[in-house]
């Protein structure tokens, strides 16, 4: 349990300690069991079939979800009065870090214990609950989720699908096209979205064998080959008015609410793969040899090694950060609080902002360490030989599903600036108080004493950074800053690198008073390599910011700050990068 | 009925070791560890043979070392033990198969079991000798290296793997101590409800100080890597001249001829 529980988006204007963060460091028994089954059946009941899955192997993909249900892979989300095992976030995503080794197969089980199951469980009645939930536990049902439709993605809202009352008031009938179905082809229950008397948004669960149901062709995709993903077509589906799910009206708050968890989830599945196509790469660096010696040795691929290492540690950071951060939140609430679900779908929204971190963040780690994978391969990289060039068709669709990483970042300072408005956090205070230290001199001396006292340094001044862009913003265009949205991306980047930098500067400060000296070392070559970077995104953005937000004197006042405030001293970089890539080399993977 | 199982936490193999800076033992820092394989198996025919019964015989599971041992003792809850007894010993890497066989039995002497099961050996020290020892210790009678197991009323047949692939199946009456091999079941994944069930089980802490210290009677003194063997050695000349010299090599570098 943290320390002190956090608002959403409050760890921009307020200092964040260790102790309020959770790490990996933090894991339980239980949760290392947990993590060490999943892993294991992936490894032994998974992976050997993996060249047959990639062919698209419905009855394989079916019997390998029952065999999940055996093992009780798919009840960790479900409530215990139903069977299942309630357990928390921190376990929930640490099991889908362990399930991305799967590849395609992780696909189907994520939209299954995900999208697919999580409308039934936060909005489902008894009846329903009872009646799907059971089934959807055991694997003998799998689960889709049908969202998009081919002219609405982004803009679910806009979706065309129509549901209509029959004249005896015994079904919907529900009609349109929904598209990129994820587990479309063999799915036994779909969750659709669809407009009441063509305007109120609503969820349906809807039965495969529904009336005026019928399922397209499956789609030829770039990477998740082994994924079902066809449309859904209805044509006067007969859905019984009892499987309509939550409320006439309400089904974008069931459509979002879903999304969240599940931008969540991404995060940690990202983690994951990005670890294993770290670990074949580096093995590979040791076998391969150029020049006579192991391409391992060379300063080039070691720097690859270093950097990919120092990214998924900020990524494992901030997933576990995030999950303890929302743990702590549902804790609170009482299991036997009616409406339970409607406070914990609180609890969920609180960290809209954190989840879209960990989306965009974290899948877009994973593209850098595919390509840097694929580069350490060289020409075999290109081939289908080698793991590298499946890694890298298989990342892409992360930063596109679940909301793009467009999508994702206008939510980001979208929601600060709402949440500002409403007065939930005194943005425009921390603002005031960031322009008046722009002002004025700092004399502000270091603490050595303090680990990482020149990373804490640098996150107070980049928390600084974002505010007074993000305050010369709302200033200059008011409440039309919504519609800016190139400013808002370049905000969205800052408070998405400052999240990383400060989550894996706490972990690692955390992790230093019980570890030996080599993984101290490691830690604070890893914090070194990612605070370099990630600081250098960030004043990227912020400059860019500024020049989109200001002219003249004001703008060289706020480029001015921009250089203050995202100074930083990373002297010993190339010596800490050389030590992280000579553990990871050592150990032939990732090294945390 | 009652059944023990003596598991032991070792390294994951696939780490990379170093030597101790006292030179006698691995660095134990910084690496993953998990049940000694073997371990697995005897776990798994602990359950099983409790299945088998209809789930009356209790299973106690015991470990010796650190406090990360708690880790290996929730895994074998979680697989179908009943309770664990974790001997807290944060030196038991110095302790010799003798001293951790007869820390063993004196836990074990209370509890009259019935069937004990351990690992054939460990991954990490591979002595092969504490199922035995702990055996002799008991007074029980043992069968080492079991690659099958049934029981009938009151007793237990077993195959043995030996030497060149030979098998041989034995009968012993209960109460007795058996070591187990790799292929004589299939241990089963735990369950994630049987995981969080287990967390409600019972693991007993006692200390290593609490038994009647034994002197150690053997004692590791150096732990090394082999030294890099010479190269190659390429014979020439024509077939003759090389058979010649290969058989000199052989007569004088080996046991071949002797």
């Amino acid at each position: 349990m943290a320390a002190k529980l956090f608002k959403g988006s409050e760890y921009l204007i307020t200092e964040v300690s260790k102790n309020d963060v959770f790490t990996p460091e933090d894991f339980s028994d239980e949760q290392k069991q947990i993590g060490e089954t999943t892993e294991q059946f992936v490894i032994n009941e998974v992976v050997p079939h993996k060249e047959e899955i990639e062919h698209l192997n419905y009855e394989l993909s079916a019997e390998l979800m029952r065999k999940c249900g055996e093992l009780g892979l798919l009840m960790i989300d479900a409530p215990e009065e139903y069977g299942g095992l309630e357990l928390d976030k921190a376990t929930s995503m640490l099991a889908a870090e362990k399930f991305s080794m799967a590849g395609s197969f992780s696909v189907t089980y994520m939209a299954h214990t995900g999208i697919g199951t999580l409308p039934l469980i936060y909005y489902g009645t008894k009846e329903q609950k009872g009646k799907y939930l059971g089934k959807l536990m055991t694997g003998e049902w799998v689960a889709a989720y049908c969202l998009t439709e081919p002219g609405s993605g982004s803009d679910a809202l806009g979706a065309s699908a129509t549901a209509t009352l029959s004249e005896d008031g015994k079904y919907y009938l529900l009609n349109g096209t929904k598209q990129f179905i994820t587990n479309g082809g063999f799915a036994n229950i779909y969750t659709i979205f669809a407009k009441v008397d063509k305007q109120h948004f609503t969820a349906f669960l809807v039965e495969r064998t529904t009336e005026g149901l019928s399922v397209g062709v499956e789609e030829k995709k770039m990477g998740v080959k082994g994924s079902s993903t066809t449309q859904i077509i209805l044509d006067n589906a007969k859905v019984p008015v009892e499987n309509l799910l939550g409320e006439i009206g309400k089904g974008h708050k069931i459509a979002f609410n879903v999304l969240n968890v599940g931008r969540f989830k991404l995060g940690a599945t990202a983690t994951g793969a990005a670890k294993q196509a770290m670990t074949e790469a580096v093995k590979y660096a040791n076998e391969r040899k150029a020049f006579g010696v192991p391409i391992a040795t060379f300063g080039a691929i070691q720097e690859k090694i270093a950097d990919m290492n120092a990214a998924i540690f900020a990524s494992e950071s901030v997933v576990y950060r995030l999950a303890g951060m929302v743990d702590d939140r549902l804790a609170t609430i009482p299991k036997d609080t009616p409406n339970y679900y409607e406070a914990y779908q609180e609890g969920i929204e609180e960290y809209s902002i954190e989840m879209a971190i960990a989306k965009v963040f974290c899948s877009e780690m994973l593209a850098d360490v595919v390509d840097e994978v694929l580069q350490v391969y060289g020409g075999y990289g290109f081939t289908q030989e080698y793991p590298a060039e499946g890694f890298y068709r298989d990342e892409r669709i992360n930063r596109i599903w679940e909301g793009t990483n467009e999508i994702n970042r206008l939510l980001i300072p979208g929601t600060i600036l709402r949440r500002a408005m409403k007065g939930e956090i005194p943005l425009q205070k921390e603002a005031m108080k960031a322009f008046e230290s722009l002002m004025s001199p700092s004399f502000e001396e270091l603490d050595d004493s303090i680990p990482f006292a020149v990373e804490k340094a640098l996150l107070a001044n980049l928390k600084k950074a974002f505010l007074i862009i993000a305050g010369s913003g709302t200033q200059k265009f008011m409440d039309r800053i919504k519609d800016e949205q190139e400013i808002l991306l370049a905000a969205a980047d800052m408070a998405i690198n400052i999240f990383a930098i400060e989550s894996a500067v706490l972990r690692a400060e955390k992790m230093l008073p019980t570890c030996s000296e080599p993984r101290k070392k490691a830690a604070e070559s890893a914090v070194k390599a990612f605070a370099f970077t990630a600081n250098e995104k960030v004043a990227t953005a912020a400059r860019k910011a500024a020049y989109y937000i200001e002219e003249g004197d004001t703008l060289a006042m706020l480029l001015a700050g921009i250089r203050r405030f995202t100074k930083y001293d990373a002297t010993g970089l190339l010596q800490a990068k050389r030590n992280l890539a000579a553990a990871a080399i050592e150990a032939e993977k990732y090294i945390f | 009925m009652k059944i023990l199982v003596c598991i032991k936490q070792v390294p994951d193999m696939e780490s990379r070791f170093k030597v101790n800076a006292a030179g006698d033992w691995y660095d134990q820092s910084d690496l993953a560890f998990r049940m000694n394989e073997y371990d697995e198996y005897a776990v798994e025919q602990a359950v099983q043979l409790k299945e088998q019964l209809g789930g009356e015989p209790e299973i106690t599971v015991v470990s010796i070392g650190p406090e990360r041992v708690g880790e290996p003792l929730r895994k074998a809850l979680a697989m179908g033990c009943d309770r664990g007894v974790h001997i807290h010993d944060a030196d038991s890497s110095r302790k010799d198969p003798w001293q951790i066989a007869s820390l063993l039995a004196a836990f074990a002497r209370e509890g009259s079991y019935d069937v004990i099961f351990t690992g054939m050996q460990s991954q990490d020290r591979g002595s092969a000798q504490v199922g035995m020892i702990l055996a002799e210790l008991l007074g029980l009678p043992s069968v080492t290296t079991i690659v099958g197991f049934s029981y009938e009323d009151g007793q237990v047949t077993v195959r043995r793997e030996l030497e060149g692939g030979a098998r041989s199946v034995v009968r012993v009456p209960l109460p007795a101590l058996f070591t187990c091999q790799l292929g004589l079941n299939q241990p089963r994944y735990p369950t994630l409800p049987n995981i969080m069930k287990a967390k409600k089980k019972e693991i007993l802490l006692v200390k290593e100080g609490d038994f009647a210290l034994t002197e150690g009677r053997a004692l590791t003194s150096r732990l090394f890597r082999p030294e890099k063997k010479g190269r190659g050695l390429v014979l020439e000349g024509d077939v003759a001249e090389q058979s010649q010299r290969l058989v000199e090599i052989l007569k004088i570098k080996t046991a071949v001829f002797r």
